[in-house]
């Protein structure tokens, strides 16, 4: 993955010019993957919620 | 073809070194924003019918459908929608929420897009809830609801905004509050922070009413009066000044960095207490500083958090897990993940307080700088270094953590005052034999072989070290006064001087000598109270190492400042009363 020449491909996939209401037509690709790869590290972070949300 | 955001290798490299050009921070923040529609689109996915309130799913839908809308526009209206910290929290805690199978707050979106949209001049008509009385417009600021009702209906023509039948104004006027303006019935505009310096413009909210953003370990606080508003923009401005003065390659970026300061109530007056969150990219919490440079300090402290948090979405650079270690600016064990994120952050603190003793004239001032800057740049290293031994570390987490290091480096070679380095030298070994006293369990198998051997009269060198590992509380040790007042002597000068001047201080006599300089006397003070006692002595034993350390090199000094826990738990298997220093120099 590192090439410093080029530099990192990252774990973000790059969404910015794909209409929101686009995004589902990108079914089971990198975009889902890259979802499950991003819910794995909150769960392993433990980031919490925010004091509202933890109380609702 | 979808494609991942590509972060170059110059970038990484000017971050690793706890630098970073605007430009460079905009590559974080566009990665920023496709972070948010992937989680936008992760609970769209998520979000069904069952277990959700019907009104929010719709809610939901027709804010989604607005944000469409907004991209449809092609003026890049969404940008401000999807970088805004507020959506950030959100989204992270909708996942989390639908992660746990309990109910998400799907219905808050409709108020982020319809803010958005606002903003934009975009006509649309939406459902919003209303909570505590309140229309929430995230980055802007809320509109009061006189009517009981948890709905209402959110109409804008692209020029007026009514929120349900009975109120309508302008869009203009829905902004924040920059303390310029007139009043609007009903609306409260977010206090927003304009600071200039130099031609730098650093717009930043306080924000104190968006619950998502009441996520860090103190609450936020509640509410501001006018009052507290205006001294957060004086002192904001007054620390914009410092930066900008003194430490451009911090201010430059500042703005891209930081959009929203989220004031914190402080458990008490003098704590100041800040924080960042990776859920909230963009935002960070402080409660009040106590002056413009303490506040100064405390922005490049929390932007350094940003910057990390925003590398850590896009590459991952530390697993997760691994024994927790030492961190030299924290009380208790941090894991791995918490060390880099220290270490990065002390590498921007150690780089402000280089330049900040330079810029200081009053003479407390300038020992303040000094010492903060000798006792950080001395932690790099060792911090760096006990990071690359968790083995936590990714490829990419080597490198960064490598090129951060190469930067303490260059910061050790900086020539500073003998004074700041003792007093900073002293603060260092203090924080860490406390911390191992406290924290570092010994095997009392091993321990009990040492003291026999110890009576034997066998050579210490031949004898195997006991395991050890770190525990939560192996010993307690309190906060002792000989502690703060030795801090106090860089961070509050003057204070120091009149408690010393005084006869209020509650110090035993070894302490008293030990903070007077008259180390020998303290040394022979410490080792009778220690040998006079069946009981185990603590604080005692880092004192005796704090007059030690003052005393010209010696093979006990060493043995003290390097296994200190070892010698205190032999030492109290044989019982206590016995001079430590016989015990010392066996271990030497």
């Amino acid at each position: 993955m590192t090439s410093q020449e080029q530099g990192l491909k990252t774990l973000i996939p790059d969404l910015r010019n794909i209409p929101v209401d686009r995004l589902a037509e990108l079914g089971s690709s990198a975009l889902a993957r890259s979802i499950a790869l991003y819910r794995e590290r909150l769960k392993e972070n433990g980031v919490p919620l925010s004091s509202f949300q933890a109380r609702i | 073809m979808l494609t991942s955001h590509l972060l170059p290798d110059a970038a990484f490299r000017v971050l690793a070194e706890g630098t970073g050009s605007p430009a460079t921070i905009r590559l974080l923040h566009e990665a920023q924003l496709s972070k948010h529609l992937m989680l936008l689109h992760a609970i769209a996915e998520a979000a069904s019918p069952s277990g959700a309130p019907a009104e929010g799913l719709a809610a939901f839908r027709a804010g989604y459908a607005l944000l469409a809308d907004l991209q449809a526009t092609g003026e890049g209206a969404e940008e401000w929608l999807l970088g805004l910290p507020h959506l950030g929290s959100w989204a992270h805690d909708c996942l989390i929420r639908l992660e746990q199978g309990s109910a998400a707050d799907f219905a808050h979106f409709a108020c982020l897009v319809a803010a958005a949209a606002i903003r934009s001049g975009l006509p649309f008509e939406l459902d919003v809830p209303v909570r505590d009385g309140r229309v929430q417009l995230p980055g802007l600021g809320f509109v009061r609801i006189t009517d009981e009702c948890s709905w209402i209906r959110l109409c804008c023509d692209g020029d007026r905004v009514a929120v349900g039948p009975q109120w309508e104004t302008n869009r203009q006027y829905l902004v924040p509050d920059d303390g310029s303006g007139g009043s609007i019935p009903q609306w409260s505009g977010t206090p927003m922070i304009r600071a200039i310096a130099d031609g730098l413009v650093w717009h930043v909210l306080l924000e104190t009413e968006d619950r998502y953003l009441d996520r860090y370990t103190l609450p936020m606080a509640a509410g501001l009066s006018a009052e507290e508003v205006r001294h957060w923009r004086h002192c904001a401005q007054a620390a914009w000044e410092v930066l900008v003065q003194n430490h451009r390659w911090a201010a430059e970026p500042m703005p891209d960095v930081v959009s929203v300061i989220v004031p914190l109530t402080p458990q008490c007056d003098t704590d100041l207490v800040s924080a960042t969150t990776p859920a909230a990219f963009g935002a960070i919490a402080t409660s009040w500083p106590p002056d413009p440079v303490t506040m100064a300090e405390t922005l490049v402290h929390e932007s350094q958090h940003v910057k990390l948090c925003g590398v850590l979405d896009m590459v991952p650079l530390i697993a997760s897990g691994g024994e927790k270690v030492y961190a030299p600016w924290r009380q208790d064990p941090r894991p791995a993940s918490g060390l880099l994120q220290g270490v990065y952050a002390h590498l921007g603190i150690t780089r402000f307080w280089n330049a900040q003793r330079h810029a200081e004239t009053d003479p407390d001032s300038i020992l303040r700088a000094q010492v903060h800057f000798a006792r950080w740049r001395a932690m790099i290293d060792p911090a760096a270094q006990t990071l690359l031994r968790t083995g936590c570390l990714t490829e990419a987490g080597v490198r960064f953590v490598d090129l951060l290091r190469a930067q303490g480096k260059l910061l050790e070679a900086e020539p500073i005052a003998g004074e700041a380095r003792e007093i900073a030298a002293q603060a260092v070994l203090d924080h860490r034999l406390t911390w191992q006293v406290r924290h570092v369990a010994i095997d009392k198998a091993g321990v009990a072989s040492l003291a026999a051997a110890y009576r034997r009269g066998e050579s210490a060198r031949e004898q195997t070290r006991p395991r050890a590992w770190i525990e939560a509380e192996t010993r307690k040790v309190d906060p002792t006064v000989r502690s703060r007042l030795l801090n106090m002597r860089y961070l509050a000068p003057a204070r120091y001087r009149e408690l010393c001047a005084g006869e209020t201080l509650v110090l035993s006599e070894p302490d008293r000598l030990l903070v007077d300089g008259r180390v020998t006397a303290a040394v022979q003070a410490y080792c009778d109270d220690i040998a006079a006692s069946a009981d185990p002595q603590p604080d005692a034993w880092i004192g005796l190492a704090l007059a030690l350390h003052q005393l010209p090199p010696s093979p006990v000094q060493v043995a003290f400042a390097s296994e200190l826990a070892l010698m205190f738990d032999v030492h109290s298997h044989l019982g206590g009363r016995r001079n430590p220093l016989d015990l010392a120099s066996w271990f030497a």
